[in-house]
């Protein structure tokens, strides 16, 4: 595995408007390959710190994305290479068809229409949702929208996939779906989410935050397996659940050998 | 929920469903100018736009129970206003309608208003029918349309219904918590529930810009994807639906 950097954040401070603060300092380190979730209460400042990773919010602190620092000359090319999924699939949905939402972000860097009509292709057999391009997301059940959404940015062949909160309001069906389809990506990943044990399944590292900043980072085990630590922020597994069982499972070993 | 959508049929297979929207635009433009600046006394005319029309729907293979449906949905609001006018016009001779009088002016001008409405208004019903509603944008988009203009469509198109949805469910809630609209200071909740509304839109277009903005958007109008090209079909369509109901007009 190569170590080098995906994502470089030092010291990011961020105040909405209004002047409430929403970050407080935040470090993190993410190597490419890696994959990684973000979990921690309500007005964490979770989705408020993905919104950096592109260049959408600007705070005072530094962010790198695969080296290069997110200014304005080096935004078209860190949006290309980030895909950022937001939590509303009908926010990320707004053309009249699937297709065109999927060929938005191709057209946008300036593709050939041979290579976008490809691009899209690839993207909607990739999600499962082929010979849907001519529907209107509306349409779509909310399973099919969530993939659609993730579909508008693996067109754009992303080097860093963003998640917020994929697996919200998903039937258990469609979860188990987005989850072997996340399983299968090979590209680096961030994962916000309040679903702890989607966690389990999909990411190696996990990192809380709480009131702005990380308080804590480590192997998904570790961390998930503190229940001091989950309490202390506002965060509990199911009912039920039992991580040292997951630990054991196939999961690690499969990982290991894969790498 | 289910909501009526303007270009439902457009996915049929036809000979107009296929053709290059943009001849369509431009035929049924041109057959509704040609139709609204014709004298109301060429019946001829008028006979011929519609027969026109008969013939597309024929060969578009939409069903007759839509056509008259979507017909239905928008004369009345045309016709309410034009009914009176016979009743209140002067001039032209009349006619006694038992105690009523009826001035043939005012016939004259009903007649007018129904026959253009309707050729209009299925014009419009048959592009729409016949065409995706992205498909549309893109060839008014080709044409030189602002983008802007065509953008702002295309939102409307795509986030209608989510609102509509948005303000049921809201209605719903209210609802459910005992309010009957009977007593005056209820009226005040809608203006809330409007308020709410309009603040729920507002962060959605926020959060959609963002999304925009994320896949390299910068700026200059959503660019969309156009699969069509125009051949000898499509002239011959605007050719057509354009100079058929000019020959019709200056023949009458």
């Amino acid at each position: 595995m190569h170590h080098r950097p995906a994502v470089e954040i030092k010291g990011l401070y961020y105040a909405y408007p209004d002047g409430t603060p929403a970050l407080r300092g935040v470090d993190l380190l993410v190597e490419e390959g890696e994959s990684v979730g973000i979990v921690g209460p309500n007005g964490a400042g979770k989705s408020t710190l993905l919104l950096h990773l592109n260049g959408i919010l600007e705070g005072r602190g530094e962010v790198k994305i695969f080296g290069l620092p997110v200014v304005k000359e080096n935004l078209r090319e860190i949006r290309r290479r980030v895909g950022l999924v937001f939590q509303d699939p009908d926010d990320q949905l707004f053309s009249p068809t699937v297709f065109d939402d999927v060929a938005f972000g191709p057209l946008n860097m300036g593709l050939s229409r041979e290579e976008v009509a490809e691009a899209v292709g690839r993207a909607l057999r990739e999600v499962g949702l082929s010979g849907l391009e001519r529907k209107s997301a509306f349409h779509l059940s909310f399973g099919q929208k969530k993939r659609a959404a993730i579909a508008t940015v693996l067109s754009m062949n992303p080097d860093l996939l963003v998640l917020d909160e994929p697996s919200s309001n998903l039937d258990p069906r469609a979860r188990r779906e987005l989850s072997e389809l996340l399983q299968g990506m090979r590209v680096t990943k961030i994962v916000v989410t309040h679903d702890l044990p989607f966690v389990f399944e999909n990411c190696e590292r996990v990192v809380i935050m709480d009131a702005g900043k990380v308080v804590a980072d480590g192997e998904v085990f570790d961390v998930l397996s503190d229940e001091a630590l989950l309490e202390r922020h506002g965060l509990e597994l199911p009912c039920g659940f039992c991580p040292s069982r997951f630990e054991r499972d196939e999961r690690k070993t499969e990982k290991h050998t894969e790498s | 929920m289910k909501h009526a959508f303007l270009d439902r049929y457009s996915h049929l297979e036809s000979p107009v469903h296929r053709l290059d929207p943009r001849a369509k635009l431009v035929g049924f433009a041109t057959l509704v100018v040609v139709c609204v600046t014709t004298p109301p006394r060429l019946y001829a005319a008028f006979v011929a736009y519609l027969g026109l029309e008969a013939a597309l729907i024929v060969l578009s293979r939409l069903p007759w129970k839509h056509v008259l449906k979507r017909l239905l949905v928008v004369l009345p609001f045309i016709m309410v206003v034009a009914a009176f006018i016979p009743f209140f016009s002067k001039g032209g001779g009349s006619y006694n309608l038992g105690p009523v009088r009826i001035s043939g002016h005012g016939l004259l001008i009903l007649w007018n208003v129904a026959a253009k409405s309707t050729v209009s208004v299925l014009a419009v019903i048959i592009l729409s029918s016949t065409t995706p509603f992205s498909d549309l944008l893109g060839a008014m988009e080709k044409m030189r349309v602002p983008r802007l203009f065509t953008s702002l469509l295309s939102f409307t198109y795509r986030y209608i219904f989510v609102l509509v949805d948005e303000a049921q469910r809201m209605r719903r809630a209210r609802d459910s918590r005992g309010w009957s609209g009977k007593w005056l200071w209820q009226a005040k909740v809608v203006g809330h529930m409007i308020a709410a509304l309009f603040l729920r839109s507002y962060e959605r277009g926020e959060r959609v810009y963002a999304a925009m903005l994320a896949r390299g958007y910068g700026g200059g109008g959503v660019r969309t994807f156009y699969a069509y090209e125009l051949g000898i079909l499509e002239a011959g369509f605007a050719a057509l639906v354009a100079l058929f109901p000019l020959a019709a007009r200056l023949l009458s």
